[in-house]
């Protein structure tokens, strides 16, 4: 058989008019112009995965990429300053409020959707969503972190204690009872490590938990004027000072570092986000205390935790906007009705959410039921505190400083009330 | 003619050197010029509005200039100064520590004996590992909770409880020497190892004739040879040491409280996590400074009497 020019010519024409025509047919329209999409490290392939089924189902054409944590914030501002933009990027509470302050980032409340998105919004999340001010919603929540207190059922089993400590001289009575039976060299873990997400969120936990406040309306460092704190402080003093705790902790250099020591089984309680418990309780190739014999039980005292949200900002200069909050609330809310970004990283991670029904959805309910007592994880979850001083310019500053002179305080090189007014000199000094 | 022809080589060869030129400028003149001009200067990297130099399409922005204040801020500030003597035991013991013990393994793997190349490889294993690298295997060892060196005393009953490397501020600076000692010393060796092997062996013979013993030939013969050698070592050395961070970064993170806070890791954290670039390139300027120093001291020191052969 022979193929002329025009014969030819017309087969691939049709061919190809076919392939496009079935293309646009079969998938979503397209976006126009990509959205650029960044965040820092954390499970990169699984956002990875995000992105690709986005850009599958919904059409777009987003690119991510991934920076190392410690040079995050600064690597974003660097991109900016050479004139790139970023549409949509995590950014961490501490530095968000000085990303919109400078036009960095735009708010979200005249885009559509995002009333609905408020309603849904737990009243605490979206307390801290809205700028200092008050006056407008600067970012969607990437995820939410509550502190709880962990603990491991079969050690206490062993030394015949039946319930885990409700109260924190209970706790530490427990802790002095497994050391001198020798049952534990050092029964707590409190996270006290170098990061900033250790000893500062873990301070303003247990200050909360005595119902101490630690900055006051104006969002001052009132630390040094509540007894709460001082208590607080003279506790971590004696169970440093009696060996109750790893004494390694302070250096240790991430929260997650620092859980993974209670995998090995051989602390009773352990204080961290409560994400950490779905590896402790619920990776058995990892943890000795999985499946499920580490627990949570209610924070002691009051039972008040510190609660903070992390974020999706859009960058203030973009051009794709209507692209760029659309793949936004992809992440940060529910796209045509669907959480798929904030339940996975519910399933994957354990990740606390912003949005209580959340927590109504069957999937979520059964992979949880495998880590933790949800019910008790939601009680704690309406005790979690948020703060506000995290939107003041100094609080990123104050709130790095302040861990060396909180490590201090535990080591006994400063007294509790010495250092206790240093915390609010210091942020004074930065004021 | 003659002249032509000279200029015409001149040319090719400014010719062949100019990429090369080039690219040290952009990415060594420039930046350290630009950083310079930052450390006196109110920077905000979101507040880039105000004079800036155009290079066509590029912006690149001045900030505004406060003079010294950047300087006059950081030197007032305790924290540097405790960060400063901290840095100059970290950097005075690590120079000491990588010296000696790079020059006592280049003695050693300078001598022949059986295995003596798989030797010479081994010992760049260290040097060659990634400092991230070095800092978690260390943490791999020496932890209180999991150590292997913790475990091994135990087990042979040589100490009753675990040993906490980090818990005290002078340990833990202690280690943070010994282990960057543990990943640098191999790189002196290579150098030492090298002066040592271009030392005429003429030299050593006519020592033996004269009746030198070994130590009197090591130090009549070798040492002064190694002179340059020394003088490199210690330069890299203290200069490798100011700017040591990423162990620090992987170790202590500067704890407990600001134990093992050094000037690096007090500049890296006043410029990446606190965002003030400009006392933040102030810090490490002085760093440089103490580096050009340290410099020309050893220069006087080391070379000042020293004049090559031929």
């Amino acid at each position: 058989m022979t193929l002329d020019r025009r014969t030819f010519l017309g087969t691939t024409g049709l061919a190809a008019a076919a392939a496009v025509l079935g293309e646009g047919a079969w998938r979503p329209a397209r976006a126009d112009k990509p959205v650029n999409f960044s965040g820092w490290v954390f499970k990169p392939d699984t956002v990875k995965d995000y992105v690709d089924f986005y850009n599958r189902k919904h059409g777009g054409q987003v690119k991510y990429d991934a920076v190392p944590w410690a040079t995050y914030h600064p690597t974003m501002e660097t991109r900016a300053l050479s004139g790139e933009i970023v549409d949509v990027m995590y950014c961490n509470s501490a530095n968000r409020e000085r990303w919109f302050d400078n036009g960095f980032i735009r708010a979200l409340d005249d885009l559509p959707g995002m009333d609905e998105l408020k309603k849904k919004m737990a009243p605490g999340n979206l307390e801290s969503a809205k700028s200092r001010d008050g006056s407008k919603v600067v970012g969607l929540p990437y995820f939410t972190s509550l502190f709880i207190l962990m603990y491991n059922e079969p050690m206490l089993q062993q030394a015949g204690i039946k319930a885990p400590a409700r109260t924190w001289d209970e706790l530490v009575e427990h802790c002095t009872k497994l050391k001198r039976d020798k049952v534990s060299d050092t029964p707590y873990l409190p996270n006290w490590n170098n990061s900033g997400s250790g000893t500062m969120p873990q301070f303003l936990s247990d200050s909360f938990s005595e119902g101490a406040s630690v900055f006051d309306a104006k969002n001052h460092v009132v630390a040094d004027q509540e007894p709460g704190v001082a208590r607080a402080m003279e506790r971590w003093q004696k169970v440093y000072r009696d060996g109750l705790v790893n004494p390694e902790v302070l250096t240790k250099t991430s929260s997650t570092d620092t859980h993974r020591l209670f995998w090995s089984g051989r602390y009773a309680y352990h204080t961290n986000h409560s994400y950490y418990l779905k590896t402790i309780a619920g990776e058995p190739e990892n943890s000795k205390l999985a499946p499920k014999k580490a627990k949570m039980a209610m924070y002691p005292g009051n039972g008040q935790t510190h609660m903070f949200t992390e974020w999706y900002t859009i960058n203030a200069k973009t051009k794709v906007l209507d692209d760029g909050w659309k793949f936004a609330k992809f992440l940060g809310g529910n796209l045509n009705g669907d959480w798929y970004v904030q339940r996975q990283w519910c399933l994957i991670a354990g990740l606390d959410n912003a949005y209580p029904e959340m927590y109504d959805h069957p999937e979520i309910i059964q992979s949880y039921d495998r880590w933790v007592d949800l019910k008790l994880l939601r009680e704690q979850y309406k005790k979690g505190k948020t703060i506000n001083a995290f939107k003041e310019p100094w609080f990123s500053e104050w709130d790095s400083k302040a861990i060396a002179i909180v490590h201090n305080i535990i080591r006994g090189t400063t007294t509790v009330p010495k250092g206790l007014k240093e915390l609010a000199a210091l942020q004074k000094s930065l004021a | 003619m003659k002249t032509r022809r000279a200029l015409s080589e001149s040319a090719v060869a400014w010719l062949f050197v100019a990429p090369a030129l080039l690219a040290i400028g952009l990415v060594v003149a420039f930046p350290l010029v630009y950083s310079l001009w930052l450390s006196f200067t109110d920077v905000n990297l979101l507040r880039a509005t105000g004079p800036a130099v155009e290079l066509g399409a590029l912006r690149i922005p001045l900030f505004r200039w406060i003079g010294t204040r950047n300087y006059t801020q950081v030197l007032a500030d305790p924290l540097y100064w405790d960060s400063l003597w901290r840095t100059l035991y970290f950097v005075g013991a690590f120079v000491a520590e990588a010296t000696v013990v790079g020059f006592a393994m280049a003695l050693v793997l300078n001598e022949r004996f059986p295995g003596r190349p798989l030797l010479r490889s081994l010992l760049l294993v260290p040097w060659s590992l990634s400092r991230i690298v070095v800092g978690l295997l260390w943490v791999g060892i020496l932890d209180f909770e999991f150590g292997a060196l913790n475990g091994l005393l135990l087990r042979a009953g040589l100490v009753d409880s675990a040993i906490a490397f980090f818990k005290e501020g002078w340990s833990a600076l202690n280690v943070l020497v010994s282990v960057y000692m543990w990943n640098q010393a191999p790189f002196a060796t290579l150098l030492f190892l090298a002066g040592m092997q271009s030392i005429s062996d003429d030299l050593y013979a006519a020592a033996e004739v004269d009746g030198a013993g070994y130590w009197r030939r090591l130090w009549y013969v070798t040492l002064p040879a190694l002179r340059p050698i020394v003088f490199l070592v210690l330069v890299l050395a203290t200069v490798n040491g100011f700017l040591m961070l990423d162990l620090i970064y992987v170790l202590t993170m500067g704890g407990p409280g600001y134990d093992t806070t050094t000037i690096s890791w007090h500049g890296f954290k006043t410029s990446f996590t606190f965002f003030k670039f400009g006392p933040g390139t102030a810090i490490l300027y002085t760093l440089t400074a103490l580096c050009l120093l340290m410099t020309v001291v050893y220069h006087r020191l080391v070379l000042a009497r020293f004049e090559p052969e031929g």
